[in-house]
Order: structure tokens, then sequence, then C-alpha cells
């Protein structure tokens, strides 16, 4: 093929996000002829990963293009170590660094998708460890050689844990029993059930305090494992309830002591890029740095045009092509709405230790845990009213960064200067507690638009016209969000109509010459 | 099921990641037909839609497992080889003898490899179609084993690869259709750290070498980390390395299956 223009194209499908990666691919094998776009020169989108290189570059791009991707306010700090014996940053390629670092729970559509399509042959796996809430206290025996995880405390992943969890009282270890058996026991009914006889839209900490006397102690180690972004008095009990409950069931899924994993090399950003290629084998056609500058729909003559290309479709290499369908986001098809976004502060921070105290195993044959997930509410950070912040840190066993690194990823739903000031107390409360030996060599600080995992506005397809099609702003969840795989499938739904089973959405055969066996 | 159990064969199993570029009509599906397949088609159509393959390599100490992406027919558009060449270990570089333009592209292509890709990948560059010039059979010695067979029940014989036949630069140039002496591109290839080989996709002159060869230079240390790292040293996360910390997907497969969650 010399042109993109020489034939019409049964969907073009505009950025590479993992969306639009999962679309491509499975219409690809439906044997649609799908033309796959990017504007960038990379893969990904808003959930690309980058060389600390390619980072520099992507500031330049966001800073000099606003409004062109979710992305604003991008800076880059190098951080000079103190003295000569201290770790300093590897290579530009070395690094992995991910603007998608989510991990998915073990039960999650996502993976469903990834066997289901034989996808995942091409991943690698890590185990996602234990969580963790920082303290409001210091740690007594500061300036010790120190270990981060005395700063924080761990939440029990399982019974087991929470009988051996020595800062529990025997009286709150009861109550969290009672609480953890009402949602596990709480089963298809729930709904019905915690309508009539709960108020699931006050906080989840009244509820837990009213309705199951779960003293104030444990109501943070509960709400961490919701992941919500937003303050206490702001999480409402039906978000925090479904999402504990969704983190206890996923434990054991897939192997002991852990309910969530993370992709090797760059997490959401590795399993795009293997779709993508899934796709361009199954004969979707890749071009990168190219964009729709605009587009037409024949939609005046929709009732009588029998056309079956009816987009045109300028392209920014100049080159104008016709097809049937467009999907991409919404900074991917040119349009006269803005969605609508919330802005979170983001940071990716390198630092010069493996923090390893916070990484145990700490169940019998577990996996050992490449990221663990850190929160430290509003008051750890003297600011007790703002919603919390959370770090993933990466092990060196992601792929992200060399031996004895991590990469700390930070976010908090403040954007600006408010949030990055916040973003900035939490890791350097955790660089502190480590000890002197560790120290941040490499920041990126950005603020990104999305939608908060919390509530907002319904997650669907918006049509531009009967023929272009935009998905919702990305997620802005540390977990991947599920919802993601309805979308493919209501975009896939729409293009193959009834020529192809639903039921067959992602399943595929491994391709000759490519089994294990 | 799993990438790195390695079913029945005893050896130590890892998969490598092999990227395939280089300028259309050079021969590069024609090579991976042979490894792969020990096959070859006269005029073959280009390759629609890129190709992904895998075929095993058994070495003394260890199986390979080569994962092979083929970029083909996209060439034009320069997009799948950024994301192909990406965490891979190995690339194989291929041009035509007969052709000098495209070892030109074929030194693009590795400059644009040792800017881009993974530190410490390992790049063979090859000259295929050797069955064009007049030394064609003979520079391997005649006739070639065939390449391994699928699956790990051979593995036990599966060691007769000594990869000693490099191709040397004693080929001249005379009145064939080589129009890229042995020489010139041996010794771009020695300037560049490459590995270098001349095959014949045709006739399979080499091919197996090449793989061979390639599985010989991947180092150690790129097999466990999945890619070319420098490792400083264990981790002090425990004794048990990062391989034994990957999680098996397959095992939800089986154990999800009943409970038909999946859509």
């Amino acid at each position: 093929m010399e042109s993109l223009s020489e034939q019409p194209w049964d969907v073009i499908v505009a950025g590479t996000g993992l969306i639009q990666s999962l679309l491509a691919l499975a219409l690809s094998r439906s044997g649609k002829k799908v033309l796959h776009l990017d504007q960038n020169s990379h893969y990904g989108g808003s959930e690309a990963a980058f060389s600390l290189d390619e980072a520099a570059e992507w500031v330049q791009q966001i800073n000099q293009h606003p409004s062109r991707t979710p992305f604003e306010d991008a800076t880059i700090q190098v951080l000079r170590p103190d003295s000569d014996n201290q770790a300093k940053l590897a290579a530009s390629r070395a690094y992995t660094l991910s603007l998608s670092p989510y991990f998915l729970y073990t039960r999650s559509e996502l993976i469903s998708v990834l066997i289901s399509s034989k996808v995942y042959r091409q991943l690698e796996f890590m185990a996602v460890g234990s969580w963790w809430v920082c303290s409001s206290k210091e740690p007594d025996n500061q300036g010790h050689d120190g270990e981060a995880k005395q700063l924080f405390h761990r939440v029990p992943g399982n019974r087991e844990d929470i009988f051996s969890d020595g800062q529990i009282s025997m009286k709150a270890k009861r109550t969290l029993m009672r609480f953890l058996r009402h949602i596990s026991t709480n089963g298809d009914d729930e709904e019905q059930n915690e309508l009539t006889d709960d108020n699931m839209s006050e906080p989840f900490t009244n509820y837990l305090s009213t309705k199951f006397g779960v003293p104030a102690e444990l109501h943070r180690p509960l709400l961490s494992l919701s992941l919500s972004q937003l303050n206490e008095q702001q999480t409402s009990a039906s978000f925090a309830v479904a999402r504990v409950k969704r983190h206890l069931a996923s434990i054991g899924a897939l192997g002991p002591g852990f309910g969530a994993v993370v992709s090797k090399y760059g997490a959401g950003s590795e399993i795009l890029q293997v779709a993508c290629r899934a796709s361009a084998v199954g004969g979707a056609v890749y071009a990168l740095d190219t964009a729709i500058e605009s587009l037409a729909d024949d939609v005046g003559d929709e009732v009588t045009s029998d056309s079956k290309y009816p987009v045109k479709v300028r392209l920014s290499n100049g080159e104008t092509v016709s097809s049937g369908l467009v999907f991409g986001s919404a900074w991917d098809v040119p349009s006269e709405e803005q969605p609508n976004c919330t802005k979170v502060a983001r940071s990716i921070t390198i630092a010069s230790s493996s923090f390893a105290s916070l990484f145990p195993v700490t169940v019998e044959g577990a996996p050992v845990p490449a990221s663990v997930v850190l929160m430290f509410p509003g008051d750890t950070l003297d600011s007790p009213s703002s919603p919390p912040v959370y770090l993933q840190v990466h092990s060196s066993d992601t792929g992200d960064c060399p031996r004895q690194q991590s990469v700390i990823y930070g976010s908090i739903s403040i954007a600006g200067s408010e949030g990055q000031a916040l973003l900035e107390r939490a890791v350097d409360r955790l660089l502190q507690a480590e000890g002197p030996e560790a120290s941040a060599l490499w920041s990126l600080r950005y603020t990104q638009l999305g939608r908060l995992a919390n509530g907002g506005p319904a997650c669907s397809l918006h049509s531009h016209s009967s023929h272009v099609f935009s998905f919702p702003p990305p997620s802005l969840d540390l977990a991947f969000e599920d919802q993601t795989v309805d979308l493919v499938k209501e975009a896939w739904v729409h293009v193959v109509g009834s020529s192809v089973p639903h039921d067959e959405f992602m399943i595929f055969e491994d391709r000759e010459g490519t089994s294990d066996e | 099921m799993s990438d790195t159990a390695g079913g029945n064969a005893p050896k130590p199993s890892s998969s490598v990641k092999l990227v395939l570029l280089g300028e259309a009509a050079v021969g590069k599906s024609s090579l991976v037909l042979r490894f792969v397949n020990n096959d070859f088609q006269e005029n073959k159509e280009p390759t629609i839609g890129a190709a992904f393959l895998t075929q095993k390599c058994t070495l003394p100490t260890r199986t390979i497992k080569f994962e092979i992406w083929d970029t083909a027919g996209q060439e034009r558009f320069a997009s799948l080889a950024p994301m192909y060449y990406r965490n891979a270990q190995a690339a194989l570089v291929v041009y035509d003898v007969t052709k000098p333009s495209s070892l030109t592209k074929a030194k693009h292509w590795v400059a644009e490899l040792q800017r881009q890709a993974s530190p410490g990948i390992v790049i063979a560059l090859v000259g295929n179609k050797l069955d064009l010039t007049n030394d064609g059979g003979e520079s391997a010695g005649g006739s070639r084993s065939p390449p391994l067979e699928h699956g790990s029940g051979e593995d036990e014989d599966g060691e007769e690869e000594e990869a000693n036949d490099v191709g040397g630069g004693e080929l001249p140039d005379s009145g064939d259709a080589r129009k890229v002496s042995t020489r010139e591109a041996s010794s771009y290839a020695e300037e560049e750290g490459l590995l270098f080989f001349e095959t014949s996709a045709k006739l399979g002159t080499n091919v197996v070498d090449v793989f061979t060869a390639i599985a010989n230079a991947i180092p150690e240390s790129s097999l466990k980390t999945g890619r070319g790292t420098a490792g400083a040293g264990q981790t002090s996360l425990g004794n048990r390395s990062a391989e034994d910390a990957r999680v098996n997907l397959g095992e939800r497969n089986a154990a999800t299956a009943k409970e038909g969650c999946a859509c």
C-alpha cells in the first residue's frame, strides 16, 4: 500500500489510547478494514509511557499546544544528589514512565478480554502488594536507620492479617469482621437491601460508625481500599462499599496474597501497545503523526445516500480518506464541544531507593509484589479538609526503572500548585521516612483532565453525527475502570451490527504458528 | 500454557522478542517462513498486515522461544516499527545483496535502533538473496540442517547448531547479480557491533544460523529481566527473582471459566 487514501476504510480509529487500541483490535479481527491514527509520534495518547528524553519532549509539546491533549502545566525537575556516592539517574532509556500507571483488579473485565483475545501472551503482569495509610503521628525513632514503613500502617488484606495486626484492638477487630461479613454475604440482592436498609448516600465513615460501630481508627484503612479521590465527608457509602467489596473479592483470584496486577514496562501503555500489535497482525493499518484535521459526514442526504463510506476525513498529511465510521477521543475528533472534565494534579518521581520495607510478602507462596499503594489523608499533609494523596510506588521489577530505584506515581484531585504542593509533601515524607539515602532524582509534574471515579457524568459514547463518535474523557481512577471494556464493546457492536454474534466479542483463536503448544 | 514454564523441556526456556526490519521486498517474511516452517514461496505476494510468529531454538543450556514481529507491508507509514522494537531483545535488519539502496535503508534502521530501542538489544545485519549471486549455495557448506521442529519434544537432539560459519570477507564481486560486497557490509557490521550473515531464504542457506547466533548473543541478564537494563545486583526484595514474581493470567483462565464471568 502506497497511500492511505488508496482504499476506503470501514472504520477510522483516532488516537491510540487503550480504549481505541482495544476497539481497533476487536474490529480488525472481525474482518473490518481499520485505519488507526495518532496525532502524536508515539503510541498511547493520554496513556503513553516515556523514557526520560521522551518525557522532556512531551512536556514541550504539552506546553506549546495546550488543549490538544488532556494535559496542562507539565514541568520536569532534575534533582542533583547531595554527594557523589549517592545513586544517580541512569540513562534515559532505562526508564519507562507511565501516564497510565493503573493496576487491574484480578477479576477485571479487561483481564477476561486479554485472555480470550490471547493478547495476554505478550504481557507480563506483576502483583500489586500492600495498601498503606500514612499515620498522623510522627514515627517514634526518626533519624534512626529509617525504614519507610514506620510512617505507615499496613492495611490488613485478609482475616489472618486482621487477627495478627497488633495495632487494632480486639473490639475493633470484631466490628471490622462484622462489616466485612456483611458486605461479602450481601450478594445479588444487595442493591435492594442497601437501598431499603441503609442510607447509602451518607458518608462512608458515618455508615461504618452508625451501622457497624467500626471505630474511627479503621475508617482510613477501609477508605484507602475504596481508592476514593474525594475527602472523607464526600465519599459516599454506596461508592466505597462497592469498591471495598471489589477489592476483597479480587484477592486470591490469580494466586495467593494479592488482588491486583500491574503490567510490566509502563502499565496501561504496554497493554495498549500489545493490543495495537495484535490489531496490526489482524490487518489494521497504523499511521502515527497523523491527525484528523477536519471531517464531513453527508448527514444531509442520509436517507437517500447509499454510500458505505459517507465520512470524508481530511488528515494532517494532506490526504483525504473515506470511512464508514469514525471513533476517537474528544481530543482526536474535531468538534465544537469541549468535554466536561475534572482536573487533577499528578506527578512522577524517580527515587534512589527500593523502599524494600513496603514490599513484604505477606502470605506464604505469594509472589513478591512490584507495586504498592500509599494513601496520605489530608491531615497527614497539614491540609485536613483536602482529599487524600495517593502514591503508587513501582519497584524495578515493573521494568519502569533500574534496580535500587523506584518510580513514585502520585495523584490528588486538586489541580494546580495547591495539588502539586501536597503531592510534593507526600513524596518528601516518604523519602524522609526511608532515610538519608533516599532522595528524589527526577520528577515530572502535570495536570490531567478526565473523569474521577467518584460519581461524575455517565460514561458513554458521544455521537457527533450518525457516523462519528467520541469516547468519554479518560478515567482518573488508580485502578483500571471496567466500564472501558463495555464502551469498546458498545462501539464494536455499533460497527459489526448483527454480522457477528455479540458473545464473540474479543474471543480469538491463536493464529497459525503462534501457539505455545 | 505459561510462556516460561517450557512444557516438558528440562532446560530453562525464555522468550525473546525479535523485530524484523528492512526495506520492502528484501525477503524478511521469507526468512522467517524458512526459519519457522522450513518453507519458501517463489514470487511471494507482499505481506498484508503485520505478522507474528513464534519458533523455538534449542541451545546446549537453554531453549529460546523467538516471538517474531514482522512489520510487513506497512513500512511506508513507518508507524509500526517503534512499537515493535520497544522492549525487543533482538532485531533482524535485512537488506538485499543485489540492491545497494536496501543496505542504506538497513543502516537507517540500525541507527534508529541504536537511538531508540532497549540499550542491550542484539542486532543482526542480514544480506538476503545470496542465491542470486555466484557464491549462492556454497558459503554455508551446501546443505543446511532443517530448522528445528515445532514443539518441545525434540529438544534432546536439537543441539546441532554450531554457528561457526559467519559469512567472512572472502567473497569477491563478480559478474553476478550481487551489488553489495560482503566486505562492505561486514566491515560496517563490525564497526557497529552487529552480528552479520548472508543468507538465502530460498535455499535455506545460513537461515537457522542467524537465529542461533542471536539466541547465543542475548545476555543472560536480559533474559531474566526481559530486557537489557543494566542490573546492579540483586534487589533487596528477598531472594526470589522477578521471574518468580510474574503472575500467570492463564491461571485465572482455568479458575474463572467455571464461574462464567467472561462476557
